[in-house]
């Protein structure tokens, strides 16, 4: 009896929080927008608003629950978790409903403090009656929503019948597995260099039948693809945690501007010698960087070229070197590339050399990881001082990956310059470093397939929910901490054995001598 | 053979001898260009020099309040609380909203209630926002670690990291839909304007010693001493050292290691929120933004004085406000570059002296 007690009090106390977060959200005006979302109307009505706390309230049972599965297996305890986390959360909505009653009859408008909280949006939140009202429907829907998520996890969750379709569903896709078709593909074996052959066709296909707008965010993905891999070798493969990478992205981005902008230095190189030497300077700075504080500690050397980082973008913008890099103006009139004499000027033509330069990086990046440099890599990575006790000259290496890493930015950055024509301090704020460390993180660390998933989750989604504007930076930071709460490891983790996965298969322990070795 | 070359190479670029010699060289260029400002250009007069180290203090107090809270948190779990700055910009639009408030509601037993709470009861009023700015501060660092790291605290380090940093673009974003992106000017009252204080005369001219300066100095001062009385002879600071020391065992002596590091993200909290509060009143401007640079100042300034380590947090902030502010001005160079100073320093410190000015304090497994 006591257990159960405890465990619907910390039911209650997690409904508290989840109440904060509601009201959070209901002051940004967050629910309201995702409510137009799923309802596809331009305003809430009151029932439409009504679900929405109801989903809310069932979204905390589920959680709540979920939290607590082994405390609660049966019906009664489950309900009551569900219930005690919407009465929880039903509280903290009271307040809520007390404290906007008290906006609305001070008359002032809420605008300015709170810029989302609009009259429609206040009278939406009260029902448009007495706050006692809107109290007890807000404490009605939260707790309907939270009995209603422990229906859904005893009735659909951990019911019979779900677990009889799934195992339904494995045995149908086995057979499709054995169907003659699929084997007769698998024995064939031209059938992979075909599809790799056909997958690249439509790839050079795309950028024709997208349209400009696609191009450009694609373009941008495949820009932090390529960042991405650079960054996979210096946190993924060597395991240095760097946050100033925007730096090396900069300094590949100016060193394209300066050397074919015409105006500050006159120098007016055409685009593949200035790309050159933007990979030159950028893997040059990553060395130079990397000599004095290889030896530091993980989140010291994060720190510290994060730090640098921000050296970078204050110098590029500080008035002390206008002359050279036109300081918050930025450069201008970056060269596009040609070949042959042709002119890519057109943004399907640029998307075609995007697409190159991320095969090729994705070629390098991979030939390097499955090398003798990328085992070294990894072994530095898993423990530093025993790899450099099996012979791996540690610092080369590491150095080697900053340099390495470094060079993927600077090409980047030259080719992001040079679609754009410019390049200015705006574009080498720190976000662009966190979003390249993210979508490593996010993709998997050290899988290249990763690095590419994680592009498109990381640039792409967020044009996808474009309705969501302002929040999209808000919802980027939860899906962080949402990623590294329930899956750390990655959307689609490195296929490395881990060690503690080869402990666990083997299926003798290592303290104990195994019996096929004579002692 | 190559390996051994390349070997060699490597060696001799991080040897000892070749950072000294680097340092030896950074030095003389420094004193040369100090000399130089100082005795040859004498661009500043000793009115000048004292005015900016008067504002490096003030605003190194702010700092090491907050790198308090970084070295708690970093010698407790080893993670660097990337949204510590935003828990400090959370607390001071907290101030600036009971100032807002009190500005408009009459006070209830003042000589004359026609001026409204916030002028008739300054001091009173100045308490209530430092407090609230305090309280909402600790309850977000609290939230933040329990929704945020706590779930994380076996995972590899990396990932609180990267959880981190996602709250701080969280709470960053959230301000900014909450209070929307202007900034808002801080409402001090008329007792506490900005601009107002003592002149004092230094080399023949006055310099002006604000009220809301010295206030930020004392008050700093005195929640350091505080800190300090708490973590050297409270109960519940004998434990946080313990926690910190080691975690197992320190459970296995009976100690609710999750509290411990709740309470720990609470002090932290009330420090920043001090801090964030008396940026507003001495600033005058805040936005989302404001908590960015002085949390990454205040790493800065945790990591120089050595983590883990509070009185070197705090020598850190004093030592990083004075430098950053003075330095342009030492070197003359531009102002705007005192940004650059302050990271400059960070990456000298941590090349040269890695454990920082006082050494660091953290337990050797984790080093």
């Amino acid at each position: 009896m006591f257990t159960h007690l405890s465990v619907y009090k910390r039911s209650f106390s997690f409904g508290l929080v989840a109440g904060c977060v509601l009201v959070f959200l209901s002051l940004i005006g967050f629910i309201a927008i995702i409510g137009q979302i799923v309802f596809g109307a331009r305003f809430l009505t009151m029932p439409q608003y009504a679900i929405m706390i109801a989903i809310c309230g069932f979204l905390a049972g589920l959680i709540a629950i979920s939290r607590r599965q082994d405390e609660a297996g049966d019906w009664k305890p489950v309900l009551a978790i569900g219930a005690f986390t919407g009465l929880g959360t039903g509280i903290l909505m009271i307040l809520f409903s007390l404290a906007m009653d008290f906006i609305r009859t001070g008359g002032a408008d809420p605008r300015t403090y709170l810029v989302k909280l609009s009259p429609q949006l206040l009278e939406l939140y009260l029902f448009d009656a007495h706050w006692l009202i809107a109290a007890g429907l807000y404490l009605a829907a939260l707790i309907a929503g939270g009995l209603l998520a422990g229906v859904f996890i005893k009735a659909v969750i951990q019911a019979d019948w779900r677990k009889n379709l799934m195992e339904r569903g494995k045995q149908q896709v086995n057979q499709l597995k054995t169907l003659p078709v699929v084997l007769k593909l698998q024995a064939n074996k031209h059938a992979n260099p075909i599809m790799i052959v056909v997958a690249l066709v439509l790839l050079f296909l795309m950028p024709y039948v997208w349209g400009s707008y696609w191009n450009y965010v694609m373009g941008t993905v495949g820009i932090y693809i390529l960042l991405g891999l650079g960054m996979n070798i210096i946190v993924g493969l060597s395991g240095q945690l760097v946050l100033g990478y925007v730096a090396f992205f900069a300094i590949g981005a100016y060193t394209m501007g300066l050397m074919t902008s015409p105006v500050p230095l006159g120098i007016s190189l055409g685009f593949w010698p200035a790309l050159v030497a933007s990979v030159i300077t950028a893997a040059l700075t990553g060395i130079l960087l990397g000599l004095p504080i290889l030896n530091l500690r993980g989140d010291y050397l994060a720190i510290v070229t994060l730090g640098f980082g921000e050296i970078i973008r204050i110098l590029i913008k500080s008035d002390s070197l206008t002359s050279l890099t036109g300081g918050p103006k930025g450069l201008r009139n970056i060269a596009k590339p040609t070949l042959f004499g042709m002119n890519f000027s057109s943004d399907v033509n640029f998307m075609h050399l995007i697409l190159v330069g991320v095969l090729v990086g994705i070629f390098i990046a991979y030939r390097l990881q499955n090398s003798r440099t990328g085992r070294a890599w990894l072994s530095i990575q898993g423990d530093q001082i025993v790899s450099r006790a099996t012979g791996v000259n540690s610092y080369f290496y590491k150095i080697l990956a900053l340099a390495l890493g470094a060079a993927f930015a600077g090409v980047g950055g030259a080719i992001f310059a040079s679609r754009n024509q410019f390049t200015g301090p705006e574009d080498h704020i720190l976000m662009v470093s966190i979003n390249v460390l993210c979508l490593v993180i996010v993709g998997g660390m050290g899988s290249l397939p990763g690095v590419v998933l994680g592009s498109f989750v990381l640039k792409g989604i967020p044009e996808l929910l474009r309705d969501l504007t302002d929040y999209r930076l808000l919802v980027f930071g939860i899906l962080l901490v949402v990623m590294m709460i329930a899956r750390p490891e990655g959307l689609w983790p490195s296929g490395r054995p881990r060690i503690a996965e080869i402990l666990q298969n083997r299926k003798i322990p290592l303290d104990e001598p195994s019996e096929e070795v004579p002692a | 053979m190559e390996q051994s070359k390349k070997r060699n190479l490597a060696d001799l670029n991080l040897s000892k001898s070749l950072r000294s010699l680097f340092g030896i060289v950074v030095l003389a260029l420094l004193l040369w260009r100090f000399y130089n400002v100082l005795f040859i250009e004498q661009t500043y007069g000793p009115d000048t020099w004292a005015r900016f180290a008067i504002t490096g203090l003030i605003i190194g107090g702010m700092y090491a309040l907050i790198a308090i809270g970084y070295t708690l948190v970093y010698g407790i779990l080893f993670m660097i609380n990337f949204a510590h700055g935003e828990v400090m910009m959370l607390g001071s639009f907290a101030g600036y909203f009971v100032f807002e408030l009190l500005a408009i509601i009459p006070a209830p037993f003042a000589a004359n209630p026609e001026k409204g709470f916030l002028n008739a009861l300054p001091i009173l009023s100045i308490i209530i926002a430092f407090l609230v700015g305090m309280f909402v501060s600790a309850l977000s660092g609290y939230l933040l670690e329990r929704v945020a790291y706590r779930p994380l605290r076996t995972a590899p380090r990396l990932v609180p990291l990267i959880s981190a940093i996602g709250a701080s673009i969280f709470l960053q974003n959230a301000a900014m839909l909450l209070f929307g992106p202007q900034r808002r000017p801080y409402l001090n009252p008329d007792w506490l304007s900005r601009g107002t204080g003592w002149d004092v005369l230094i080399g023949g001219r006055s310099v002006l010693i604000t009220y809301t300066g010295v206030l930020s100095i004392v008050l700093s001062a005195l929640l350091m001493i505080g800190l300090y009385l708490l973590v050297q002879y409270t109960k519940l600071g004998r434990s946080m050292r313990a926690v910190a020391e080691d975690k197992q065992a320190a459970a296995l002596m009976g100690i609710d290691v999750n509290a411990v590091i709740s309470r720990t993200f609470i002090i932290s909290g009330i420090l920043a929120g001090a801090a964030g509060v008396m940026w507003g009143i001495h600033n005058g401007m805040i936005n989302h933004y404001i908590g960015f640079l002085p949390g990454m100042k205040a790493f800065t300034a945790a990591v120089m004085g050595g983590i883990g380590n509070i009185p070197g947090a705090m020598l850190g902030g004093m030592t990083l406000g004075i430098l950053e502010s003075l330095g342009p001005a030492m070197l003359g160079i531009d102002f705007q570059l005192k940004d650059v100073i302050a990271f400059t320093i960070l990456i000298l410190v941590l090349v040269f002296r890695p454990s920082g000015l006082l050494g660091e304090r953290l337990s050797e497994e984790k080093v």
